[in-house]
């Protein structure tokens, strides 16, 4: 590399460093940026959402009713005055399902048939405000097992449903054993 | 840096307000709240640095168009990486390792840097934006001509002033390649130079 060079390349530094740093762009980059990084707004409501809050009621409503069913039973129980005339309530036949790809066990079935059918006959033996707290709670049990089943529709596989749907199952059975006095063995998933 | 800057600001309504700020001080207080979120406070320093990065971009790509989304994608990386800022260098300097960063991925996602070099005389009327009278523009041209790897060397170090530790670091190559780049680029460059005069 001889002078001639070297002055060259000198020139050639001093140019580059000349150069304009900063250049103006053409346009305002701004609002695409701002697009970008601003998060997208959330939708209000999907369909989990809705399923959560059903579940999330139909558990508060399950656990509730027991509550108030158990105590009125268990303040009913020496009251054996029969009450003639009572509201009767009536059972579906043994329609339990499971969402749309499970059906309950015969085990099950047997159980809740067998306790249905004695049921009627207890309740003729309760007081009236027991009788009233059993029958409204016994409904709303079945209110909520519809609306599980309802929402296990739309998501057949969701794990968390089908136990809130079992154990909303046995919560009928247990409410029916406390009115009839049975001793039932716990249920078990694979009743199911 | 000087101690005051006018820049623009738009607040919500879309509207530039001139502002006057202390850079350094408002600088770190923008970072902080656009750390926390505040897409007002990085509007700020895109405002700030905007020039500056897309005279990078510029000078690396070569090309107007691909500089430009250059700059919003190296703005929206930012954006996602700011929480790893820790202030240890200026926030300009680390804007421009993102740039740097995003100019290379893109470069590497697509083939449009041998489009580009296919396309450079066409691009070659640098945008008038630049404003350089005739000796700079041709200097421009010859840059625009060096191969990729020469040509982001010389833009880091022969015209933004990296160091080769720091250019080396930030194409992440070894420094001694960042030097032999160098001195291919200013041997290309000179040759250019002087084919274009003859």
């Amino acid at each position: 590399m001889n002078d001639t060079d070297d002055s060259n390349f000198d020139d050639l530094m001093t140019a580059a460093a000349d150069l304009a740093t900063e250049v103006k762009p053409g346009r305002d980059l701004w609002p695409g940026i701002e697009q970008a990084i601003i998060k997208p707004v959330r939708p209000a409501r999907t369909m989990w959402n809705t399923v959560w809050a059903q579940a999330a009621a139909v558990l508060i409503l399950v656990g509730g009713s027991s509550g108030i069913t158990y105590l009125a039973v268990t303040d009913g129980a020496d009251v054996t005055t029969p009450v003639a005339g009572g509201p009767t309530l009536v059972f579906e036949s043994a329609s339990g399902s499971f969402g749309s790809q499970y059906n309950l066990g015969p085990d099950y079935l047997d159980a809740q048939r067998d306790l249905a059918g004695r049921l009627d006959d207890e309740l003729d033996h309760l007081t009236p405000d027991v009788r009233e707290a059993v029958v409204t709670n016994i409904a709303a049990i079945r209110t909520a097992i519809a609306e599980i089943n309802l929402a296990l529709a739309e998501d057949p596989d969701n794990v968390l449903l089908q136990e809130l749907l079992l154990s909303t199952y046995r919560e009928e059975l247990t409410l029916m054993k406390q009115v009839n006095g049975f001793n039932l063995s716990a249920m078990r998933r694979d009743d199911i | 840096m000087d101690a005051l800057l006018t820049a623009n600001i738009a607040e919500t309504d879309r509207e530039a307000v001139p502002v006057t700020v202390d850079i350094a001080d408002d600088e770190h207080h923008w970072v902080r709240k656009a750390q926390a979120q505040d897409t007002a406070a990085f509007e700020a320093l895109y405002r700030l640095h905007v020039d500056k990065v897309y005279g990078l971009c510029l000078r690396m790509t070569g090309n107007a168009s691909e500089a430009e989304d250059c700059v919003q994608d190296a703005f929206i990386q930012a954006w996602t990486k700011l929480d790893k800022f820790r202030g240890e260098s200026a926030f300009g300097t680390w804007m421009h390792r993102v740039a740097v960063n995003t100019v290379l991925g893109r470069m590497r996602k697509s083939r449009r840097e041998q489009d580009r070099i296919r396309a450079v005389a066409e691009v070659s009327s640098v945008p008038d934006s630049i404003g350089d009278n005739g000796g700079l523009q041709d200097m421009e041209l010859a840059i625009n001509e060096l191969p990729s790897g020469a040509r982001h060397v010389f833009v880091l170090h022969g015209v933004y002033g990296y160091s080769h530790g720091e250019t080396s670091g930030m194409l992440g190559i070894a420094e001694g390649t960042s030097k032999a780049q160098f001195h291919r680029a200013r041997r290309l460059l000179a040759q250019q130079l002087k084919t274009e005069s003859a």
